[in-house]
């Protein structure tokens, strides 16, 4: 059961006014990390709205991300619309394809269900590899960015690229909080504890699941979309099944059902990856081994473990 | 006397500001992939890049700043990005993979820092996507095959089964075989494309290659999946009738130690071969060997070509990104590959193609080259720079 | 096409050699997670550290058959070593930690590889005995491959001998079924667990060490085979024997046929495939529960 408690609240606000002013004092570099941890971050709050509220652990939202990313650059660079009608066709193209996955897959639960969207993910991949008309693997270029010169933002400026990006996390992260504080959102819930239990009380569970299946890869079609505008360059990489698997370690990381957590766990992995990889080619041993660590230390990812002392010391000041 | 020590001042500030001029006034980016499936090839442009800039005396004339781009094209463009934008590199020299050159290619063009392309072969680089900021010093995917077709045809052989893998390159390099193998009378009896990165077992198409009974096989493979390849090949006993052809790639010395005798009388082009010989590849390839203890493959003779262009054109006084842009295309010289100018038409390089057999040398395996095909040089394919 | 026997049969072998590959594999991890639901992501990992040491052996040794011993104890030493270290603390974790623990683990494994092999892919001599063509049936087949499907057919008889004959295997299979209740019958589960974990390692590095002569080892064949072996095991539903062999025929005969019939569907047809069996038997098609 999903809760806006003041720690998420300030989780959140902490964690992006320290990118925002990252972005802001920093050079160009640090702009491109705020915009990589930024589009991490959806991909991460889309995966635990499904995951950790719905038990839905995906293993196709990279391919999702890829699929809104392919249907924005193809509606700019190749059909010639305004990014507006691109924006509308890339969310309904990210939606549509979650509904489908979500509904075939509904009855499909833990380990087989990863697999599941494994094998759909990497359909989706293969289609958009040997497609000729999207490039196949040489991708697509040319790809449009937002004009928002009538309020005052220029786009093709870094900074303020980063700054929209960090934006539409809040927004993401707002919207998946205000539908996981619906009736909709505590049915999910109720879903997620105990399947038979809502089918007894008249629900019709797949239908339900479908829809926040469909909702989460909206909101990773988003993060798509901003994906093709800053690189302005698509390709099939997009969708291979690590990049879901990194969002999974970053939802993990952060801490699974917190919706908090995985923004933190977001900034977390990108930066350590950068700055190690500053030192030495084998960041990726270091990662490996902070993973290792922080599953041994507690398991209950970053946010997890900080609410978790919290609680214990508020337990321990009432108990004394 | 205040005069004289104005002029004194004067003196020694211009005395600094040339010592300045002359130590680390160019800054290169060095953009290679060093972790993934390509780190291998990045740390041989590496070395190759590193070796030519010692051997001209100019290691402190030029300060490097290298970027891991994963050979993935979201982060090669954002480390494009860092070192133009952060680092105001004066050139980028690097790229392995086409995808992330497919990536960087309008960002380069539009912020107009010149890019030495060391090995990414897609042919649109130099061809419809071309761009007078990108100058490529590696080969094209059409120019390392083009000229095996008719090679081949003039040999005799009539019909050809190709394989290759199924993505952008493996079907340039067959296509430009293809297209000069049928024009001079050959015909293409089969061909397949393997899944790209999944396919280990290449059984299944041996089998039907070997079915469709052609003179020849002609294929393109790189890296893990040539190894696999070859070995698999040899296994099938299919050698003995059917002779194996391909790209050069295929048998790279890089690789062809992991292959072992199943590499013998494989016959491939290549527009580098280590046992070329000529004084200059000669002393190439001792200096390589006595710095790293390995024979150079064409890699690193890239990487060490993209750095003598760039050595040519701030010698000849190319001092920014316009200048070095500019004095890129006007370099000319015979390196270890033999003589190598860029064509101002295209940016991409002429060069000698070589046709190579690998044969046992003792228990090792060395390359003799069996044909030469003189300066070949790309058609513009779309390309108007001239 | 060709409508020639001989072709078909060729195929045929090849379809078999890829399946006991993928059997191999898959088993270690299947019966893993049936015994102790424990996702083990790194077996792919030790599936390369097979292959290495496999490589690393025959050099110094200068013997296939040394290296063919070798390289299964190493990767059962470093499984050992991963189990005492971090497997053993992570049972209770559940399966999200135990994902992340895994990964992390490739990560870790795939970069110490790298340092101490090296980037460029290392190949593996065949022994002499089985280097080149043999006949078989009236097809020239190598004989390489021909050794790889018997070790596979081997492999899998002692499996089944062990697991419907034996004792332990009677324990296996009633962990399997229910741990809890195996426990209450005295059989001792975390015991069974690193017994057959031991198994699974070494499975997975007598695999790597078959297959490096085939297909060389490289540091990308950590993930390059997972995915595979994770097919396999959750088609055939896992934790069962019957299971495994079933989901690597299947998946070994679709991608030799598939590239064969339809080779510009080959890399999409294992997905549909594991798709289909998921929606119609959302457990697997032989699942060792029922």
């Amino acid at each position: 059961m999903f809760h806006q408690t003041p720690l998420k609240t300030f989780t959140v606000a902490a964690v992006i006014a320290a990118l925002a002013l990252y972005a802001i004092l920093g050079g160009y570099f640090p702009r491109e990390i705020v915009i990589e941890i930024a589009l991490l971050a959806i991909l991460a709050v889309s995966l635990d709205f499904v995951a950790g509220y719905g038990g839905m652990v995906s293993l196709c939202h990279g391919a999702i991300y890829g699929i809104g990313a392919y249907a924005f650059a193809g509606m700019t660079a190749i059909g010639g619309y305004d990014t507006v009608t691109a924006t509308l066709v890339a969310l309904a193209a990210a939606a549509a394809f979650g509904l489908f996955v979500g509904a075939v897959a509904a009855n499909i639960t833990g380990i087989f269900f990863i697999m599941a969207t494994l094998a759909f993910g990497q359909m989706a991949y293969v289609v958009v590899f040997e497609s000729r008309a999207l490039g196949g693997d040489d991708g697509l270029s040319g790809i449009a960015r937002y004009d928002l010169s009538a309020i005052g933002i220029d786009m093709n400026d870094s900074l303020q690229f980063a700054l929209f990006c960090l934006a539409v996390v809040v927004i993401a992260y707002a919207a998946a909080a205000y539908v996981l504080r619906s009736t909709f959102g505590r049915t999910l819930s109720g879903i997620h504890s105990n399947e038979d239990r809502m089918r007894a009380l008249g629900l019709t569970a797949w239908r339900h699941k479908a829809v926040a299946f469909s909702f989460s890869s909206m909101l990773a079609g988003a993060a798509g979309i901003l994906a093709a505008q800053h690189t302005q360059f698509v390709s099939p990489e997009l969708l291979v099944w690590t990049v879901s698997g990194e969002v999974l370690i970053v939802v993990i990381l952060g801490g699974l059902g917190t919706l908090a957590g995985p923004i933190a766990g977001a900034a977390l992995l990108v930066l350590l990856k950068h700055k190690i990889g500053a030192y030495t080619e084998h960041w990726h041993l270091v990662i490996g081994l902070f993973l290792v660590a922080a599953v041994m230390a507690g398991g209950r990812g970053v946010y997890g473990q900080i609410e978790y002392w919290l609680r214990q010391r508020a337990g321990r000041r009432a108990d004394a | 006397m205040k005069k004289y020590v104005c002029a004194a001042l004067g003196a020694c500030a211009s005395i600094a500001l040339m010592a300045h001029a002359a130590a680390a006034e160019t800054k290169v980016g060095l953009l290679l992939p060093k972790s993934g499936n390509y780190a291998a090839l990045g740390q041989e442009i590496d070395d190759g890049f590193v070796m030519a800039l010692e051997e001209a005396g100019m290691a402190d004339d030029f300060t490097l700043v290298r970027e891991d781009s994963e050979a993935k094209p979201p982060v090669g463009v954002a480390k494009a990005r860092k070192l133009v934008l952060q680092d105001e590199v004066d050139a980028m020299v690097g790229i392995v993979s086409s995808a992330v050159l497919g990536a960087v290619r309008d960002f380069v063009d539009g912020s107009k820092v010149p890019l030495i392309v060391a090995n990414a072969g897609n042919d649109a680089a130099t061809g419809a996507s071309c761009s007078k900021y990108i100058v490529r010093v590696s080969f094209s995917n059409g120019q390392v095959n083009r000229p095996m077709g008719s090679w081949m045809a003039e040999q005799g052989i009539k019909k050809v089964y190709t394989l290759a893998p199924d993505y952008a390159a493996g079907h340039q390099m067959i296509d430009a075989f293809t297209e000069s193998f049928t024009a001079a009378g050959g015909e293409i009896v089969g061909s397949e494309y393997t899944p790209f990165g999944k396919t280990q077992d290449f059984g299944p198409y041996l089998t039907t290659a070997k079915a469709a009974s052609p003179d020849a096989i002609f294929v393109f493979y790189a890296g893990g999946e040539a190894i696999s390849f070859v070995k698999q090949y040899d296994s099938f006993g299919i050698k003995k009738d059917i002779p194996l052809y391909g790209s050069g790639f295929l048998t790279s010395p890089l690789y062809v130690k992991a292959e072992g005798p199943a590499a013998i009388g494989v016959k491939t082009s290549l527009h580098y071969v280590p046992t070329l010989d000529t004084p200059e590849n000669k002393a190439f390839v001792a200096a390589f060997k006595a710095k790293f203890d390995r024979p150079p493959s064409e890699y690193a003779v890239q990487g060490y070509d993209a750095a003598r262009v760039l050595v040519e054109a701030v010698k000849a006084g190319a001092n920014d990104r316009e200048s070095i842009a500019e004095g890129l295309t006007k370099v000319s010289y015979t390196g270890p590959r033999g003589p190598l100018t860029i064509d101002p038409a295209t940016n991409n390089v002429v060069q000698n193609i070589y046709i190579y057999e690998t044969v046992a040398d003792g228990d090792a395996l060395t390359q003799k080259i069996i044909g030469t095909v003189p300066e070949v040089r790309d058609p513009a394919n779309g390309c108007s720079l001239k | 096409m060709v409508a020639d026997v001989d072709f078909w049969l060729t195929q045929f072998l090849n379809g078999l050699q890829l399946s006991m590959l993928l059997f191999l594999l898959s088993i270690g991890l299947t019966i893993i997670f049936g015994l102790m639901h424990f996702v083990n992501l790194a077996h792919g990992a030790l599936y390369m550290v097979g292959a290495y040491a496999g490589v690393s052996a025959a050099a110094a040794l200068g013997n296939f058959w040394a290296a063919l011993l070798i390289a299964p104890i190493a990767v059962m030493l470093v499984g050992i070593f991963l189990y005492a270290a971090i497997i053993r603390h992570m049972r209770r974790a559940g399966p999200m930690n135990q994902v992340l623990v895994t990964f992390g683990l490739i990560f870790v494994i795939v970069d110490l590889v790298r340092i101490v092999w090296g980037d460029i892919a290392l190949g593996m001599a065949q022994p002499a005995i089985l280097s080149g063509p043999a006949e078989f049936l009236g097809v020239v087949y190598p004989a390489y491959r021909l050794f790889i499907i018997a070790v596979g057919l081997i492999v899998m008889a002692a499996l089944s001998l062990v697991l419907s004959r034996t004792q332990i295997g009677a324990m296996v299979r009633a962990g399997v079924e229910n741990d809890a209740m195996a426990a209450c019958l005295g059989i001792n589960v975390e015991r069974l667990f690193f017994a057959v974990f031991c198994v699974g390692c070494a499975l997975a590095g007598l695999a790597g060490a078959i297959a490096a002569p085939v297909f060389s080892a490289t540091p990308s064949m950590a993930t390059d085979i997972l995915i595979p072996t994770l097919i396999v095991v959750v088609i055939g539903g896992l934790g069962s024997l019957r299971g495994a062999i079933a989901g690597s025929l299947i998946v070994g005969f679709i991608q030799t046929f598939g590239a064969v019939v339809m080779p510009e569907f080959a890399s999409v047809l294992v997905y549909v495939l594991l798709a289909a069996v998921l929606i119609v038997k959302p457990a697997g098609l032989l699942p060792a529960r029922s």
